[in-house]
């Protein structure tokens, strides 16, 4: 089983997402409404991939980056969920050690697609 | 001690103690040598002794042997008892002999040799010889042949031989022996020679080192000697030697030198007394000389000088040509009389005595003196006398030497005539140059008005004077009354300044004052002169007039002053332009100082030549002052140094100084870190007359303009934001909604969504294009006069219907007239309605309050629910700020409504707030201007006594809680023409009936709270300032409690039409003003 944290500020659209991972078999997700809950998650147990808003209130997908470990980082993809698609903002979430991208607004299918591709690299 | 080392060290101790080792060497060498050589001979001698005797004992040995064997063959052969002792004797002989040959010392041979024969003979002895006597005993001839053959015989012819050849052998080794005895001899003769050779040659090195020790320094002192007695100097070295013959070169040395010192001294001697001979030549040369020289002196003296001389008693001895000539007595006349001949004109008795005195002493006396000649003319003569002084010092005569000096003095007399005049001149000059000076460096005029007047009085010795600048009514005066003064500056002066400006300058002769009459007797005049100083275009610019009191002027004197005012004018005219450029500078200062740009002026070297005051603060710097100039190694570290870009801003400030550089430049900079202030600076070259003078630097504090920007790109990447998220809802549920099929509910579901979240972002634009609108002006608002509480209650009521929040009303706003576009209003109301119902979820009471204020209408909406932090308040207004929590985060809103009614609010001059306590509900207010042209008017009404029937609206109250029906019955009241005030809390209802008068007051029984209608009605009957007040009760209720009827003037039962209402309040009015009665609760006073 395979387990996959959302990470966003907007109930809509971590129902969006949810949703649209659903039919992921053997596939458990979590959510998380902001960084505080998303780091208290990411301490408690491993997840195979991580789905962060880049702009919440409080902390900004970028903090909750930098709040993580190194060794978690390397050890757990992450997916930077951005309106904030300019190449500035990419390179600062590169930094932070987002390895995918996903812009809003995007297409379920799109992610779908891709979150199917990084669980199966990873056993 | 030192004897004893030097007798060591001196030569002939060392050759004594050579000679006397060299002796005993030779000694001992001799002695030792006597007795080994001794040794050695004895040895050889004793060698041959043993020798000898060693051949004696054998041949002896042999002898003795060839005697026993001749005597025993004797016996045998004769068999004669002598002949046996014979033997007997010979054996006995031989047996000593070998004994003693026995005892000799033998070599190995000779041993084996004596062993052999011992060992013969005792056979022989004991067998053979007693055998051979026995057989010859016996006769026994054969036995004996027998023996003899036997070998007996032979043995002892052995042992002869080897006799002979031991005999033979000794003799050789006695040669040996002897050739060896000279051999050593010889040898001992060698090395007796060899020792004499070596004795030879040690004494020849001794001998010349000794020559080397003691010749050679010898041969040296002999030449210095020579060179000593030749005279030349001795170069001797000295000789570091303790010996004999160091001691005699120290002991020569010092002769040498003592010789030469006294030589030198010989010298210098003679040399000195060569010099005092040549010094005696000179002297007397000199002395030649002098006297020649004396003499031509004499003759010269002769030729220019009286020269006289005169005994010890004053009696003239000698007279030159010179003196009588100049005297004009012939020196026979001269000669022979004392010098009182001579009389002395300008000498005083006192002088006389001085000057004896002196010559008495043997002083020079020296002074010029003025004397008559024989013609009586004055003779004027610098004369010096000398005494001649005898050995004992006696004075014994005087020699007088003099000068004429007559024409000098008169042409010195002439000199010091004209030196008066010139001083007098220069005193003139200086005063005029003094003038000059003042006038040209003065730049104050009170102070220029001072320095003339007091410069003309000096120069003219006026009495009194005045001097005005008619333009600046600047006025000095001296010795007169300053009203005097006064007569020039008021408006009557124009005749005089006419007069003034026709004549230049006139001159009035008048009588004296009593005060200018003094301690005079007579009738003192004075004399008043009166003159201008023009310009170029004939202005009177100022007003010279000097009286002086008895004492006219001259011509030259008045023609002086007119030129002198001529040259004051320009003076003048330089004062009012400098008034006017340093007006224009000040001016310039100010504008340059007042601007908010900072300025900074540095000339081609570096050095700021001004700063202006926004400048100074910017950068901190209060070093320049007016004036200063600061050169460039001292302001530019400063300031660089607070800039956070300080190489940039260096490169910028050099870059732009340089000469090179004839364009403006411009670099923006930032100064400080928290409180951070961004500058844009530009420089631009400044030239004069096309020479570059210096570079302006403008500083402009561009951070507003730089926080306005980031705030733009901050909006625009929030904006961007906002709106993506409703658009990912939007097209994400579509794309779920087409790429998978699912139950109808969800599709229901995610339809609402994809609703809710596009009319979010209808909300959201809308909202945004909304403020942008207003805040970028273009926004027009359509002002019209409405009433707020109407506009309060309709917003209300639209909620009503939606309902889930009960919205309360406390309306205590008297006047609610408000100028402000409506629908905006509207829109306010509705954004904060609606803030308040979505952030009470759970609480279900609003409340909205309408009171005065001083000028203006408050407005507040009160909720009890989530609250809002204290620290995110002030953020409020801003846009797309929104109370970060969760529970406000599913609420959702677009983050616009607050600033879009603040904005609103604001256009309307009206201002907006929010109190709040985090959990236990907020406050938005808003308070809003009230209409000016009413209110003026009303709050005269309010506080004076209403009176009915005047144009005024009459005032109505409806306590009513059912807000539709109040605003239905309003709107009947208001076309009615009544002013309406609407309550729903019988205590406020009551609070407000005290202070306002109105002319009925309508109660609605059924108030739902713990004060009902009719508690409300006694209390206004039971107040005197209220209990006239008529009152109509509006209630669904049948008429109840008959006791309180009395006081209720209507009872309408609902539903009534609003007509009835409007009808029955009508009938009040018109009764009040029929009646008279006056409705008004005046301080406890009602009811008259």
């Amino acid at each position: 089983m395979q387990k996959v944290l959302i990470v966003d500020d907007e109930e809509v659209l971590r129902m969006l997402i949810e949703d649209t991972l659903e039919d992921l078999e053997n596939v458990e997700i979590h959510t998380a409404e902001n960084g505080g809950e998303a780091l208290l998650r990411l301490a408690a147990d491993p997840y195979d991939l991580v789905i962060l808003d880049y702009m919440m209130p409080v902390m900004t997908g970028i903090e909750v980056l930098s709040e993580l470990d190194g060794e978690l980082k390397s050890r757990t993809p992450i997916m930077m969920l951005t309106a904030k698609a300019q190449e500035m903002d990419r390179n600062r979430a590169r930094e932070a050690g987002a390895r995918y991208f996903m812009p809003k607004p995007f297409s379920p299918m799109e992610l779908l697609q891709l979150v199917e591709v990084i669980l199966s690299e990873k056993p | 001690m030192r004897n004893h080392k030097l007798a060591d060290r001196s030569i002939k101790t060392k050759y004594y103690r050579i000679l006397l080792i060299l002796f005993i060497a030779i000694m001992a060498g001799g002695i030792s040598l006597f007795y080994y050589i001794n040794a050695q001979q004895e040895q050889l001698e004793q060698d041959r002794e043993v020798l000898q005797h060693k051949t004696g004992t054998i041949n002896e040995l042999a002898d003795t042997l060839k005697e026993v064997f001749f005597r025993a063959r004797g016996y045998v052969a004769t068999q004669s008892g002598s002949e046996l002792a014979l033997l007997n004797t010979a054996v006995k002989e031989l047996d000593g002999i070998l004994e003693q040959y026995s005892s000799l010392k033998l070599s190995a041979e000779e041993a084996r040799y004596r062993d052999d024969l011992k060992l013969f003979y005792e056979q022989y002895k004991s067998e053979t010889l007693p055998e051979a006597i026995r057989l010859v005993d016996n006769n026994d001839y054969e036995g004996i042949r027998n023996l003899s053959q036997n070998g007996s015989t032979r043995t002892v012819n052995e042992y002869l031989g080897y006799t002979k050849q031991f005999q033979a052998r000794s003799d050789a080794l006695l040669n040996d022996m002897a050739s060896r005895s000279i051999k050593q001899a010889d040898l001992f003769t060698f090395i007796a020679f060899g020792l004499s050779a070596l004795l030879l040659l040690f004494l020849t090195l001794l001998i010349w080192r000794m020559l080397r020790i003691i010749i050679d320094p010898i041969v040296k002192l002999e030449e210095a000697t020579n060179s000593l007695a030749a005279g030349e100097a001795v170069l001797l070295g000295k000789l570091h030697k303790k010996d004999e013959i160091g001691r005699l070169y120290d002991a020569f040395l010092n002769m040498a030198r003592s010789i030469q010192d006294k030589e030198e001294e010989l010298m210098m001697q003679n040399e000195e007394l060569h010099a005092q001979q040549d010094e005696l030549q000179d002297q007397q040369f000199r002395l030649e000389r002098s006297l020649s020289e004396i003499e031509s002196m004499m003759k010269a003296l002769n030729q220019t000088s009286a020269v006289g001389i005169l005994s010890n008693k004053g009696v003239f001895t000698y007279v030159n040509d010179n003196l009588s000539y100049y005297t004009g007595y012939k020196s026979s006349e001269i000669i022979g009389y004392t010098y009182r001949l001579f009389e002395l004109r300008n000498l005083s008795d006192s002088q006389m005595e001085q000057m004896l005195r002196k010559l008495s002493t043997g002083g020079v006396w020296s002074s010029e003196l003025e004397m008559e000649a024989k013609n009586g003319s004055a003779l004027w003569l610098q004369l010096t006398i000398m005494p001649y002084l005898n050995d004992e010092g006696q004075i014994y005569q005087y020699i007088l030497i003099a000068n004429n000096i007559t024409s000098m003095k008169n042409v010195q007399q002439e000199l010091a005539e004209t030196l008066k005049s010139t001083e007098q001149t220069t005193i003139m000059l200086e005063l005029n140059n003094q003038l000059n000076h003042e006038i040209t460096y003065t730049l104050d005029k009170q102070e220029f008005a001072e320095k003339f007047n007091t410069f003309m009085n000096r120069l003219y010795s006026f009495d009194s004077s005045l001097f005005l600048l008619v333009k600046d009514k600047i006025a000095v005066v001296k010795g007169i009354p300053p009203e005097n003064v006064e007569r020039y500056v008021d408006e009557n002066s124009q005749e005089m300044l006419y007069r003034l400006s026709q004549e230049k300058s006139y001159i009035v002769k008048r009588a004296g004052l009593p005060r200018e009459q003094g301690i005079s007797a007579r009738e003192v005049y004075c004399y008043d002169f009166y003159t201008t100083v023009v310009n170029a275009e004939d202005e009177i610019l100022a007003i010279f007039c000097g009286t002086r009191i008895g004492h006219s002027f001259t011509g030259e004197e008045t023609s002086e002053i007119q030129g002198m005012m001529n040259r004051v004018a320009l003076a003048i005219e330089r004062l009012f332009m400098y008034e006017e450029m340093e007006n224009g500078r000040e001016l310039n200062r100010d504008i340059v100082n007042n601007v908010n740009e900072g300025i900074q002026f540095v000339n081609t070297e570096g050095v700021i030549q001004h700063i202006n005051k926004a400048l100074s603060q910017l950068f901190s710097y209060d070093a320049w002052a007016e004036g200063m100039l600061i050169p460039e190694e001292l302001w530019m570290e400063h300031f660089t140094r607070r800039v956070n870009e300080s190489e940039e801003l260096r490169q910028f400030y050099l870059k732009a100084m340089s000469e090179h550089s004839v364009d403006s430049s411009a670099m923006k900079y930032s100064i400080g870190k928290e409180d951070m202030k961004h500058v844009d600076a530009y420089a631009i070259p400044v030239f004069r007359r096309e020479v570059r003078v210096g570079t302006l630097f403008v500083h402009r504090d561009i951070t507003r303009e730089y926080e306005l920007d980031l705030m733009k790109s901050e909006l625009v990447s929030t904006v961007s934001h906002e709106l993506r998220t409703p658009l990912s809802s939007v097209l994400g549920f579509t794309e779920l909604l087409l790429s998978k099929t699912m139950k109808p509910e969800k599709q229901l579901k995610y339809l609402e969504t994809i609703h809710k979240e596009a009319k979010r972002l209808t909300e959201l634009i809308n909202d945004f294009l909304d403020l942008q609108r207003m805040e970028s002006g273009t926004q027009l608002y359509n002002v019209e006069q409405i009433n707020l509480s109407e506009t309060v209650l309709s917003v209300i009521d639209q909620y009503k219907l939606s309902g889930t929040h009960h919205i309360l009303l406390e309306d205590e706003a008297l006047n609610a007239e408000v100028e402000v576009d409506k629908d905006k209003i509207i829109q306010v109301l509705t954004n904060l309605l609606s803030n308040a119902i979505k952030f009470s979820p759970g609480c279900n009471e609003i409340k909205v309050m309408l009171h005065n204020e001083p000028g203006s209408v408050m407005v507040r909406i009160q909720d009890h629910g989530l609250g809002i932090p204290k620290n995110q308040i002030g953020q409020l207004f801003q846009k797309f700020r929104r109370v970060d929590n969760s529970a406000s985060k599913r609420i959702g809103g677009t983050g616009l409504g607050l600033a879009i009614c603040k904005e609103i609010i604001e256009k309307q001059q009206g201002t907006i707030g929010i109190e709040s306590v985090e959990g236990e509900g907020s406050t938005v207010w808003f308070s809003l201007p009230v209409f000016q042209a009413k209110t003026s008017h009303q709050e005269e009404e309010s506080s004076h006594k209403w009176t009915a029937g005047k144009e005024h609206k009459p005032n109505v109250m409806i306590v009513e809680d059912d807000y539709s029906l109040s605003l239905l019955l309003s709107e009947e009241l208001k076309g009615k023409g009544f002013r309406v005030t609407h309550h729903y809390h019988p205590q406020k209802a009551f609070d407000q009936a005290v202070k306002t008068p109105f002319v009925a007051i309508v109660v609605d029984l059924m108030l739902g709270d713990e004060l009902d209608g009719w508690d409300l009605i006694r209390m206004l009957k039971n107040d005197p300032r209220t209990e006239n007040v008529p009152i109509v009760i509006s209630s669904a209720l049948d008429k109840g409690d008959k006791s309180m009827m009395d006081n209720v003037r209507k009872y309408l039962t609902k539903p009534y039409p609003p007509g009835e209402l409007s009808g029955t309040l009508q009938e009040i009015v018109d009764i009040q003003l029929k009646t008279g009665e006056v409705l008004f609760p005046d301080n406890g006073e009602a009811g008259h």
